[in-house]
């Protein structure tokens, strides 16, 4: 500016440095309509106005919002069409009033009320190519003369970079207020997340995991215990992406958390949410629903859906739809005025799986998963242990890299009763598993204190037990054994459970020792290693439970 | 598992290592029968098994059956702790010829 000056006449590097300060007091500021203020008193002064005002378009009026002078109309609104201040923006021209007693546009009431008295005015609009902000108007020159073109021009010139100076700062606070609402929307995942349940230990019966699209998800589940220790358990996925979607979810989780300690069952839950949603809901807005009542002592499950996804049921190997309920909650509040049906599953030794279409429409291998898929990855991934299990699947459908459609959102239930063994883990009744089944025991045997000469021992009486339901139990048709193991005092108790027929206990038997056939060696070794071999009555649902004993340290 | 077998004049040594179970057995029963059958006399050794169950004990029970039957020789060479466990488990310990070494069970 300095090297400007030297060159350019003095008044117009007075004008390029008001310019220049007026753009940086709007960059600077916060506060726009202190910008406003100061920078119209740059210009009065500069102009040698005895009184300025300057004018925002406002909702179709031009409104007062800074004066300098002795006459304060701030706040004074301009409807459209009236006086000087509105030809310039309409015209979008200055205006130069040598002599308002001359001019029909001018407003007489102003200088009535104010008491101010107009004389000349010079007004010029404040725009932008064709994007008129505003104006400026500045009253009767100092000295008594009139404002002149030279004004005009320097007015217009102000007034410009004015327009300027403030649509950038608009723009600058509309990003502002955008970055606030980015963070508040991560805010709001955060707090969506802290809404769903804390991942179990592996031994819990109910699992899930939930994998938002965006930031904020439409699905949710839940899991709540109940006073009698039986476990509600809810799946939800609501109509539409993004905020809104992430509201009603919260208040349809919320309702979940709240009623289900309160309500008998599923049913009337699902009917008691319907009838809150529907009283308050937005239109167009549904929630898709599948709540649940699992009694871990009897493997026994309550389950009543509105408009959601069937639930898989998977038991030894075979996976069935349960079919069967009501349309979304939040449609019509009479739909649930009848209740809800309610389906009774026996879930022993089986799973339940809930999900919402995040997972059905998730992409793979260039198509849609589709339920059939979905079966196909459960039974590549069901020997795994629950939470596993699930990661299993969420990490073939949500691969590294590739953004999911749609909300993901998946529940186990698992029908095993809660145990205190130290292993308790299902496998497949295939002889290629017999080596996990190994390890596994011999990991738990020695953590359990067992010594390690009969951690061996121990190894193989479990070997030839699971053989002999391979084998025989099974007859080589396949199935599932849970192999449990725990330490009961000083006794190392293993419990082998299958679900095939009840198996004639007279043929098992071991053979006369003279006789080295193969068949009866298995059950010899059993037998010779083990202090206790012998079938029990098996838990409901199950075919045949094992159960052999090792006493380990003092006899 | 792995199976690997050398021939030492009229005698196969048949070296297994690794875990011999169920899944496994089998294919030491096959190679074990088609040797009984040829009426080869056979070493088994079994320094490299880390586990035997009863399928692989019966897998030896057999050829050691076959082979009496067709008075050829067979015989378990270096056997391993946990095979020897099973085997006195089971009181086969004294129903098989055992040897130390390959040489040794050779020269005998």
């Amino acid at each position: 500016m300095n090297s400007s000056s030297a060159i350019l006449p003095a008044g117009v590097a007075d004008d390029l440095e008001l310019i220049a300060e007026m753009t940086a007091d709007f960059a600077r500021s916060r506060d726009i309509e202190e910008s406003l203020r100061v920078g119209l008193q740059h210009i009065a002064s500069r102009m040698e106005a005895d009184a300025a005002s300057l004018f925002l378009m406002d909702e179709g009026e031009l409104v007062c919002r800074a004066c300098f002078g002795p006459a304060d109309v701030t706040g004074l609104r301009l409807p459209h069409g009236q006086g000087i201040v509105w030809r310039a923006v309409m015209r979008n021209r200055p205006q130069l009033v040598r002599d308002v007693a001359t001019d029909p546009d001018f407003a007489h009431m102003v200088d009535q009320v104010t008491g101010f008295s107009t004389r000349s005015i010079l007004c010029a609009p404040m725009s932008v190519r064709d994007e008129c902000v505003g104006a400026i108007e500045l009253f009767n020159k100092k000295g008594g003369q009139s404002f002149d073109d030279d004004d005009r021009r320097i007015l217009q010139a102000l007034a410009a970079s004015a327009a300027l100076a403030l649509i950038n700062a608009r723009h600058a606070a509309a990003m502002a207020e955008q970055e606030a609402f980015r963070r508040e929307l991560a805010l709001a995942a955060d707090i969506q997340r802290a809404m769903l349940p804390a991942a179990k230990p592996a031994d819990f019966p109910i699992h899930g995991v939930n994998l938002p699209a965006r930031g904020v998800s439409g699905d949710f589940f839940d899991v709540v215990e109940l006073a009698d220790g039986r476990l509600a358990f809810a799946i939800a996925d609501v109509s539409g992406k993004g905020m809104n979607a992430a509201l009603l979810m919260a208040k349809t989780a919320s309702l979940f958390r709240c009623l289900a300690k309160r309500l008998d069952g599923p049913g009337a839950l699902l009917a008691a949410i319907d009838a809150e949603l529907a009283e308050t809901g937005s239109a167009g807005m549904f929630v898709t629903m599948v709540a649940g009542v699992l009694d871990p002592a009897t493997g026994q499950v309550v389950l009543a859906n509105a408009g959601h996804e069937p639930p898989l049921m998977w038991r030894e190997g075979a996976v069935e739809r349960v079919e069967g309920g009501m349309p979304p909650l939040g449609i019509d509040p009479t739909l649930f005025l009848g209740g809800c049906p309610e389906s009774r599953i026996d879930l022993r030794g089986g799973a339940l799986y809930l999900f919402t279409d995040g997972l059905t429409e998730a992409r793979l291998n260039g198509g849609m998963l589709g339920s059939e898929g979905v079966e196909d990855l459960l039974a590549r991934h069901h020997d795994l242990p629950a939470p596993e299990r699930l990661e299993a699947v969420i990490a073939d459908v949500a691969q590294d890299g590739l953004a999911l459609r749609d909300d993901l959102t998946m529940l186990v239930v698992e029908g095993r009763p809660m145990s205190s063994n130290a292993l308790d883990r299902l496998f497949p009744a295939r002889p290629e598993r017999l080596c996990d089944i190994r390890h596994a025991v011999a990991e738990t045997a020695s953590r359990l204190g067992c010594p390690e000469p009969l951690v061996n021992d121990v190894v193989l009486a479990v070997d030839e037990a699971c053989q002999n339901i391979i084998r025989h139990a099974y007859g080589g048709t396949g199935g599932d054994i849970v192999v449990q193991l725990g330490r009961e005092d000083q006794r190392l108790v293993v419990r082998l459970i299958d679900f095939a027929a009840p198996v004639d206990r007279a043929k098992i038997c071991s053979r006369a020792l003279d006789d080295i056939r193969p068949g009866g060696l298995g059950t010899h070794l059993m037998r010779s290693i083990m202090d206790e071999v012998a079938f029990v009555p098996p838990p409901p649902g199950a075919g045949n439970m094992l159960q052999m004993v090792k006493r380990i340290g003092e006899p | 598992m792995n199976i690997e077998t050398h021939n030492h004049g009229e005698t196969v040594v048949v070296a297994l290592s690794g875990e011999i179970d169920l899944q496994h057995s089998p294919s030491v029963r096959r190679q074990l029968m088609e040797l009984m059958f040829e009426r080869r006399d056979v070493l088994v050794d079994l320094a490299r098994v880390a586990y035997i169950d009863s399928s692989g004990i019966a897998s030896l029970v057999e050829a050691y059956q076959m082979a009496r039957k067709n008075t050829t020789r067979f015989v378990l060479v270096a056997v391993s702790q946990p095979v020897l466990r099973v085997l006195q488990l089971a009181r086969l310990d004294k129903v098989f010829t055992l040897a130390d070494t390959v040489d040794a069970a050779l020269a005998g």
